[in-house]
This record gives C-alpha cells, sequence and structure tokens, in this order.
C-alpha cells in the first residue's frame, strides 16, 4: 500500500491495533513505550514521521489516565516531528459519559468506596455534609478532553459508538463516529437462533434510539426499559411498578418499568457500553421476571470494571457478545462459553484507508465491513 | 468599588494533603470541600462541593507517584476545570514539583517536548496562573503563555544550612555541569568555594564517569541539586567526593522523588545526611533523611499573590 501513512499503536491495546494494520497490509510504526523510573511516560518514535499521515491508536481502557496521557504525548511528540496529519484512532473513548447527577444514588458510574480511597482527602463529603444550599457542582468533562487532544496536536479523531452523540460537537477538529451497529446486526442474524421471534430491548432511554434503529432494520418487536427516581411516594405513580428499591433516606424512590410485552420472547438486549455491569444484570432480573425466553446482551464497549465479571456470571444472562474495542482476553478466560467477541478491527482498518485516500467514510455506517 | 471582594479558596488534590493542610493552616483558610476520585472503570472524577464563584481559586497538586503521576495530572486538569465551568474568577494552580519537568527538549530526533505539552494542557484546561518551585529549567516558564511564578527553596536551604551545619570548613558542590551555574551563585552568596563534578552519561537514570573539578581535600562537601530521583547520581558524587579526600558530604535537594532503586542506593550510599524539602510526600524510610518545610513559602506567594503583592521578595527571604 502506499508509503506515505504511518500507524502508531499506544500500549492499551496492541491487539487491536496489530489486527487494523495487518488488515491495511502495513507494519506497525516502531514506537517504543515505557515509563522513567519516578512514573513520568516515555516515549521515543522510532522512524520518521516527516509530511507522513500518522494514525495513533488508543482506547479508553485499562489505566485510562496513563493510557490517555501516553496518547497525548504520541500525538505531540509526531506533530513537533512534522507529520502531516495526525489522526487519534480511540476505539473506546475515555470520558465519554457526562456525569449529571451526585453519584450519591446508585447505578454506575461508581465511585470507590471509601476505604478504598483512604489516601483521599475529604472523604466525608461524599455524604450530604456540604453546607446547606449548594448542589455539587461537578466537573463535565467532556470539552476539556476534546480540547486536550486538539492542543496536543490531533487533526482529526476516529471512534466508535460514542456513548453520547453530542461529544461530536465538543471538538473544533473533525471526528468521524464509527458504528458497531451493522457488526451486531450481522451476529444477529446469522448467529442467535430463531432472532426473528425474538425481541430488542433497550436497558435505558438513553439508549432507546440505538436500539429502535436495530430493531427496525431486523424488524424485530421493541421493548424498553425506564427507570425513574420519584421523591414521592411510588405506589402513588403508577401500577407496573416492579421493582422497587429505596436509594437513599430522603425518599427518593428508583422504580424500573418495562415498557414492552417479553413474554416468552428472546431478548436481545442492546447497548454501547458496559461498565459496572449493574444496569444490564437489573434487567436482566427484570425480563426474567416476565417471563422471557433465552437473555443475549449485545455491547460494544466492555469495560467490566469492578466485579462485573462476578456479577454477569451469577446472572440470568445467557449470552454476552461484545467487540474488542477494548482488550477482552481476561474476560474471556473468566466467563468461558458466556462471551463471544466481535472483531472490530476491519471496519476501523477500512475507516483508516478511507480516511487516508479520501473516500467516503459514510458507506461503513449502514453496510459495516465484514 | 465597582469590583466586589472575593477570597482565597483552596483546592487539594490527592497527590500531597499534608503539604496542602500545612499551607492552608499557615493561611489560616479551610480546604474547599471537593471529592476527587476514580470510578471503577479508572476514570478520575471530581465535585466541588462549594461555591467558588467569582473566588481566587488555589489548586495545590504536586507531580508525584510512581504509578500515579497521570492520574494526579488528569486529576489537576480536571478540577481546574471544573472550577472554570464554576465561574471562579481567576484559578492559580500551585505545583511544587512540576511533573514531566525533565523532558523539557527535543534531545533527540522526534522526543517528545512533554513539558511543554504539559504547560499547554494546564492551560488548555483554563488555568490562569501558576506557582511552581525550582523548576528543572526555568525555561519551562516560557512554554505558558500565562503568568508563572517559580519560587526558590533556597532561602529556606540557607536557612537551615546556617543552623544546622557548620558552614566555616564547608564547599559547595555540584553533581553536574546543569547546576553549576546555580550552586555558584549561592556558593557566592554564602561565601563559600565550589566546586563541579562533570558526569558522563550515557542513558537516562544511569551514570558512568565522573570527574571533580575542585579541591575538596577534608571538606565537608555540600551536595546542591534540584531533583533526587534514583540517587545514583548522588551516591556516586559522594563516592567521587570521598576518594578525593572529602570529610564528609551532605546532599541537599528540593524535590526529592526517591524512585526505582532509591532506597537501596541511598542506604549503600557513604552520605552523612541527605536534607529535602516537602515538595513531595517522601516515600523512603532513610534515616539519614531530614526534610525542610516549604510550606510557608507557598503560603506566602498565595497571600502575596491575592492580595497583588510582589512575589520576588520570597525569592531571598524566608517565612
Amino acid at each position: 500500500m502506499v508509503q506515505d501513512i504511518v500507524v502508531f499503536s499506544g500500549s492499551s491495546h496492541p491487539k487491536l491495533s496489530e489486527k487494523i494494520v495487518q488488515n491495511l497490509s502495513l507494519d506497525l510504526g516502531k514506537v517504543k513505550l515505557g515509563k522513567f523510573s519516578n512514573g513520568e511516560t516515555s516515549i521515543s518514535i522510532g522512524e520518521s514521521v516527516r509530511e507522513k499521515d500518522v494514525y495513533v491508536i488508543q482506547s479508553g481502557c485499562g489505566n485510562v489516565n496513563d493510557n490517555f496521557i501516553e496518547l497525548l504525548i504520541m500525538l505531540s511528540a509526531c506533530k513537533t516531528a512534522s507529520a502531516k496529519k495526525v489522526t487519534a484512532v480511540i476505539p473506546l473513548f475515555p470520558y465519554s459519559r457526562q456525569p449529571d447527577l451526585p453519584y450519591s444514588k446508585k447505578g454506575s458510574p461508581q465511585s470507590l468506596s471509601n476505604d478504598q480511597s483512604n489516601n483521599y482527602l475529604n472523604n466525608d463529603s461524599n455524604s450530604n455534609n456540604f453546607f446547606s444550599g449548594y448542589k455539587n457542582w461537578i466537573a463535565q468533562s467532556g470539552t476539556l478532553i476534546a480540547e486536550l487532544l486538539t492542543k496536543s496536536g490531533a487533526d482529526h479523531i476516529i471512534t466508535m459508538d460514542l456513548h453520547d452523540s453530542q461529544f461530536q460537537g465538543f471538538f473544533n477538529i473533525s471526528v468521524d463516529n464509527l458504528y458497531s451497529k451493522p457488526i451486531l446486526q450481522h451476529y444477529i442474524k446469522t448467529k442467535i437462533p430463531n432472532y426473528e421471534n425474538g425481541i430488542i430491548v433497550s436497558p435505558d432511554a438513553g439508549g432507546a434510539k440505538r436500539a429502535t434503529a436495530i430493531a427496525d432494520n431486523l424488524q424485530l418487536p421493541f421493548a424498553l426499559i425506564h427507570k425513574e427516581r420519584r421523591t414521592h411516594n411510588p405506589k402513588q405513580v403508577s401500577n407496573s411498578t416492579l421493582d422497587l428499591t429505596s436509594t437513599n433516606s430522603n425518599k427518593s424512590f428508583a422504580t424500573t418499568m418495562l415498557v414492552g410485552d417479553v413474554e416468552g420472547k428472546d431478548c436481545i438486549i442492546v447497548d454501547d457500553l458496559l461498565d459496572t455491569s449493574s444496569t444490564i444484570i437489573k434487567a436482566a432480573k427484570l425480563l426474567k421476571n416476565q417471563n422471557c425466553g433465552k437473555i443475549y446482551v449485545l455491547i460494544t464497549h466492555a469495560i467490566f470494571s469492578g466485579n462485573a465479571i462476578e456479577l454477569i456470571k451469577d446472572s440470568h444472562i445467557d449470552k454476552i457478545i461484545v467487540t474488542n474495542s477494548v482488550p477482552q482476553d481476561d474476560h474471556v478466560k473468566q466467563l468461558g462459553d458466556k462471551i463471544e467477541v466481535l472483531d472490530v478491527s476491519k471496519l476501523f482498518g477500512e475507516a483508516i484507508r478511507r480516511i487516508h485516500n479520501g473516500e467516503s467514510v459514510s458507506i461503513l455506517f449502514d453496510h459495516g465491513y465484514e | 468599588m465597582s469590583v466586589t471582594a472575593n477570597s482565597i479558596k483552596l483546592i487539594a488534590g490527592n497527590s500531597h494533603p499534608e503539604l496542602a493542610l500545612k499551607i492552608s493552616e499557615r493561611l489560616r483558610i479551610p480546604l474547599t470541600k471537593i471529592t476527587a476520585s476514580q470510578n471503577t472503570n479508572k476514570e478520575s472524577f471530581v465535585t466541588v462541593g462549594e461555591s467558588i464563584r467569582d473566588e481566587d481559586v488555589y489548586i495545590i497538586q504536586t507531580g508525584c507517584g510512581e504509578t500515579s503521576v497521570n492520574d494526579f495530572l488528569m486529576e489537576l486538569l480536571l478540577l481546574i476545570n471544573a472550577c472554570k465551568s464554576a465561574s471562579a474568577r481567576r484559578i492559580t494552580a500551585v505545583i511544587p514539583n512540576f511533573p514531566y519537568a525533565r523532558q523539557d527538549k527535543k534531545d533527540k530526533s522526534r522526543a517528545p517536548i512533554t513539558a511543554k505539552l504539559i504547560a499547554n494542557l494546564i492551560q488548555t484546561a483554563g488555568c490562569n496562573h501558576v506557582i511552581t518551585m525550582d523548576l528543572h529549567a526555568s525555561q519551562i516558564q516560557g512554554f505558558f503563555t500565562i503568568p508563572v511564578d517559580n519560587l526558590y527553596a533556597e532561602p529556606s536551604v540557607f536557612q537551615y544550612l546556617k543552623q544546622n551545619i557548620d558552614l566555616q570548613n564547608s564547599i559547595l558542590v555540584s553533581p553536574d555541569a546543569g547546576g553549576a551555574k546555580r550552586v555558584a551563585s549561592q556558593a557566592d552568596k554564602l561565601d563559600l568555594n565550589f566546586a563541579l563534578i562533570h558526569k558522563e552519561r550515557q542513558k537516562a537514570n544511569e551514570v558512568s564517569r565522573m570527574v571533580l573539578v575542585g579541591d575538596v581535600t577534608d571538606k565537608v562537601c555540600i551536595l546542591i541539586d534540584d531533583i533526587a530521583d534514583t540517587c545514583g547520581t548522588l551516591a556516586k558524587a559522594a563516592d567521587t567526593l570521598l576518594s578525593n579526600g572529602a570529610k564528609e558530604v551532605i546532599s541537599v535537594v528540593t524535590h526529592g522523588v526517591f524512585s526505582g532503586a532509591a532506597q537501596e542506593k541511598l542506604n549503600n550510599s557513604k552520605l552523612t545526611k541527605l536534607i529535602c524539602t516537602n515538595t513531595l510526600p517522601v516515600s523512603i524510610d532513610y534515616p539519614k533523611l531530614d526534610q525542610i518545610d516549604i510550606s510557608p513559602t507557598l503560603a506566602e506567594a498565595i497571600r502575596r499573590l491575592h492580595n497583588g503583592e510582589s512575589i520576588s521578595y520570597l525569592f531571598t527571604h524566608v517565612f
């Protein structure tokens, strides 16, 4: 292939990078990644990038901050070494969830419990001892992350299934947000027996649009799990209340309800991100209570943080299907037959090829690249 | 007056809470309530628990931690950004030990100038002012387009030396050519002689051969450097000095990073004493270590900056 393209891999997910360059019939660019003894990230780029089209592949997984800073240093090193264009390829975009509520409530993202964070100041401020009247100010990291990437020298971003599609708007550079939808659809059609009798389920309202798109394409029915928090007595709210959990003392109740009929059907839960897995586990429980058939879970970015693996093992989920946007080898070892990993390297490889050659990328949105 | 009065808000990151508390006690201003921790997916997240609208905010975060340098850096950026979006009037990052300060030049082809990158990141996050101490290279100030106050540990160090060490028979020694200028001027101020060790370095964090320039026979040598990291340089310099007839070797450093095999190297070294400041939390257990508290200098800098008084007085005086 063409000579003026160089693809570097960060240390977060070398296996995916390897696969991506294989699809491009290239070798990975030479780069030495490591740390100085004081813990600072050290990078040395081993081949010329002058006037080249440079791609740096780094996923937002593992030690997120280490990997993110490493990416920033690599981008800036390439930029100062006179690369023509520097593109950050970020299969899982870090900090893509914009927190909007104080995390005293249940559900992800969860903070570490206090005993794990004993080196932290002001542990007590986790509770509600803040002086009255002032609500916590929560850092909205989206714009910051976007600006940090731009400032480091990124000219272009390639990512996949951004949690909020608004995130693209935080950038002043072009962002190509790829979709795993075609790959997931292909899996449903070819690997799930009797998928025609199944039902697509979105575990929360935020993912409804993504899930309905798949349901429409496959002409399947659709169900939605809705979670609401009310401060008054939930019994007066609705009689479809199925799962009632009191979340904290000031009488706020979280109720989950299912919109749609799943009885006797195989459920295919679709979501973009699995972190602590609590949302999915709750959804599976709720569906099982409604006498559904088998439960399949399709996730784009499966991080499995905390004790997610254990929870999945003990859950009603029959099979969980994830992509290799983050390393999955460890998870496969632990979950065995229960997990299946779909490859997205071809999608990224083709996107890189098309972007490099100035061809349209949008065809990948609907048809994927198998 | 059209401008309403504002007050100092001190925010401490997780890197060095002891130092932050000392500064807070000194200024008699409590630390602002914040949370800064990590989610289970290892993303940092911060919340600010008090209103900081239109206030003068100081965020204290030093660069340290063998496994968490980048975590603390991201935390700093998130804190700055949180304060900016919470409408703080001015945000000052107090970074006693500036991270990545040694990666300040393109010394090889395609080497990253990470110090410049960090300067960019801090500004991008929304910082208005930086207070730091004994920058490895003062040129790093030029990487910023916002004001940078580079404080010196020198006055505190001099005070310590005058109180604890008989300077009559002493000589100041710079362990490398890079620090020669600084140490020479310090020797002038203390009216002492000056010697220099020239080292030939082959790889980062590894020292090969050392040559002494100057006469140290029967003298108490005071080795002065800005950073003690793996301590290979210090241990070898002590050996070189002693083999050249020095009576004893005392070392004074500003930033005691002490990473890697520092503990072992120090235990095996022939240093009589090692003195560092508390710009970083000390991670080693070394009985000959003495610490100088520089929180008064930082606190005074914060006070003066807030009140719009001159900082340069701090370059020569102790608080």
